[in-house]
């Protein structure tokens, strides 16, 4: 650990009945970036994050968060965090404007500029029951930014939420980043992790499988680009081109379709053959290697050993509110 | 205004909009024990100890308030909170550890407060309302009382796993409570094996520490102490349970 570190765990586990749901994890967060932590469902990132939170109890690790001890220091902790939860509400009758001064403690923002600013301002009044679900999304993350906090932990932030409101959500994100505020951010939407995240954190099965900036994960997982068209005559000569170029690994015909893999400069270096021969055929298909890809090839890759869902096990220990 | 003092103003006025509260802890009480209040007219009785039945009722049925509040209002607000993930929000939030369990507790005898002088003031010009001979123990068992079945409610709420479970079970208990030991026959017409079930049943012991020093009947000194028990060890336990 490091003082530029705000979050760090070591060898942390959480078993639910005997069942693994973490397993040794070691994950760092630093100052003043967005990690997205993600990976498949029932990874263990929701109960990654409710450690931190000091919701639960590890069974074995340590935590430190903002240097305090989120077990045994919760209570000096949690002021400095910003947190929406995954699975949480508010009640039915609480009023928008009642739920910020609920939560707004000494050192709060000003509610009515984050209403506004969220689109909220016209629905003050209204009962947390009469909100839509992008509505008290977008509430929970006022009630996450009011008090200033140093850590934001954002669990499935934008989930129901329209394109617009995502993109709002999505700059007062940057905003903060843009303020030195650490972002802990869970995500399955790898858009949302590749336009906001500094470094990306894959989970699967309680554990890490790997992590690095967006474009990393992408350059390790999902190098191979694809250029596809179609060619009904192709000579000879244009497959032996293609074959030789800088970065092709792949060449394959069938038919008229013509499929050509390799690196990333195997688009340019393709664009360019077909310019020469006089032709850039009309049904010519790029993929480029995304997030996405380089998360399904890191999910589907050799597989740890499986361990159960938690969410039954998790409900079932519940209490008020919730143990820790 | 601090963390607590926030939470008691949200909660009280989400328990003022709240259907459950106004139908069965103000309401039901007032309806019915104007009914009963009226059906053994107002003649003193032995069955009645030689008190006058409307009397008689208007005394129970203020601890009917305190049980509606206890068994079935605050098991369902609070099953609600833990099902809904509320509870876990304010944990999140740094709400301090106690202060969910705190404003609950003072949000409840405030309800418990307000739905018993609204029976009081209904009850005034209809039945009159009974001298007290022991003012000071009935205070003293009203309180502890509606610390104690308020501290009920909060175990039954932290233990039952939904708001459907614990309205069902709230009743459940509720009811049996209501009919033997306090807005039911009284107990001298009831039989030998329906007397020793209502007899000890916690409702019963507060109705008796309410009702015998109001109404002149004994000091009811059995009941008051197994009330002050059952306040202390609800309270002790429930605290454990509703720390956030």
């Amino acid at each position: 650990m490091t003082d530029s570190d705000v979050v760090t765990v070591r060898g942390l586990r959480k078993a639910y009945k005997g069942r693994v749901v973490i397993d040794g994890l070691d994950l760092t967060v630093r100052a003043g970036e967005i990690l997205g932590l993600t990976g498949a469902n029932g990874a263990g990132k929701t109960t990654t994050v409710e450690c931190i939170q000091g919701l639960r109890r590890p069974d074995s690790g340590t935590l430190s968060v903002l240097g305090f001890d989120p077990v045994t220091q919760a209570a000096r902790m949690r002021p400095l965090l910003g947190s929406q939860l995954q699975d949480s509400a508010l009640p039915d009758r609480l009023r928008v404007a009642e739920a910020v001064e609920l939560f707004a403690g000494k050192q709060a923002r000003d509610g009515g500029e984050l209403l506004d600013r969220f689109g909220l301002d016209e629905r003050r009044k209204s009962a947390f029951s009469s909100l839509s679900g992008g509505e008290r999304q977008r509430l929970f993350l006022v009630l996450a930014l009011l008090n200033r906090p140093r850590l934001v932990i954002l669990d499935e932030l934008t989930q129901g939420l329209d394109p617009a409101a995502r993109r709002t959500v999505w700059d007062a994100i940057r905003e903060l980043h843009a303020d030195g505020t650490t972002v802990l951010l869970v995500t399955h939407e790898m858009v949302e992790a590749d336009a906001l995240c500094d470094r990306i954190v894959v989970m699967r099965a309680g554990r890490m499988l790997d992590s690095g900036t967006p474009a990393a994960l992408v350059a390790r997982h999902a190098n191979v680009a694809t250029v596809e068209f179609s060619w009904p005559d192709a000579p000879a000569s244009l497959l032996d081109e293609l074959g030789g170029l800088d970065g092709v690994r792949d060449v394959k015909r069938t038919g008229a379709r013509i499929t050509v893999q390799g690196s990333r400069a195997t688009i340019a270096h393709v664009g360019a053959v077909l310019v020469r021969h006089g032709s850039v055929p009309a049904d010519l298909n790029v993929h480029v290697p995304s997030l996405d890809d380089a998360m399904l090839s890191l999910l589907n890759g050799p597989q740890v050993p499986a361990q159960a869902a938690p969410d039954q096990a998790r409900t079932e220990e519940e209490l008020i509110g919730g143990r820790r | 205004m601090n963390a607590m003092g926030r939470l008691i103003k949200a909660e009280m006025k989400l328990m003022v909009r709240d259907p459950l509260v106004l139908t069965f802890v103000f309401a039901f009480p007032i309806v019915v024990m104007l009914i009963i209040g009226g059906a053994f007219g107002t003649k003193p009785t032995p069955g009645f100890d030689n008190t006058n039945p409307s009397h008689w009722y208007v005394a129970s049925y203020l601890t009917v308030t305190i049980a509606a509040g206890g068994l079935v209002m605050l098991p369902v607000h609070l099953a609600s909170y833990r099902e809904r993930g509320v509870l876990r929000r304010f944990t999140a939030a740094g709400f301090p550890r106690w202060s969910f369990a705190i404003a609950q507790l003072v949000v409840g005898l405030v309800t418990v407060a307000v739905a018993a002088a609204l029976l009081l003031a209904v009850a005034a010009p209809i039945y009159g309302i009974p001298t007290v001979h022991s003012p000071g123990r009935v205070v003293a068992a009203l309180v502890l009382g509606t610390i104690a079945f308020l501290s009920i409610g909060v175990l039954l709420g932290s233990l039952l796993p939904s708001a459907r479970a614990a309205q069902a079970v709230g009743l459940l208990i509720f009811f049996p409570s209501f009919l033997l030991g306090a807005g039911g026959p009284p107990p001298n017409v009831m039989g030998s094996i329906v007397k020793a079930v209502a007899g000890p049943l916690p409702l019963s012991q507060l109705t008796d520490a309410v009702r015998d020093p109001w109404l002149g009947i004994g000091p009811a000194n059995g009941a008051l102490i197994a009330v002050a028990a059952m306040a202390v060890v609800a309270t002790v336990i429930a605290a454990r349970r509703a720390a956030l």
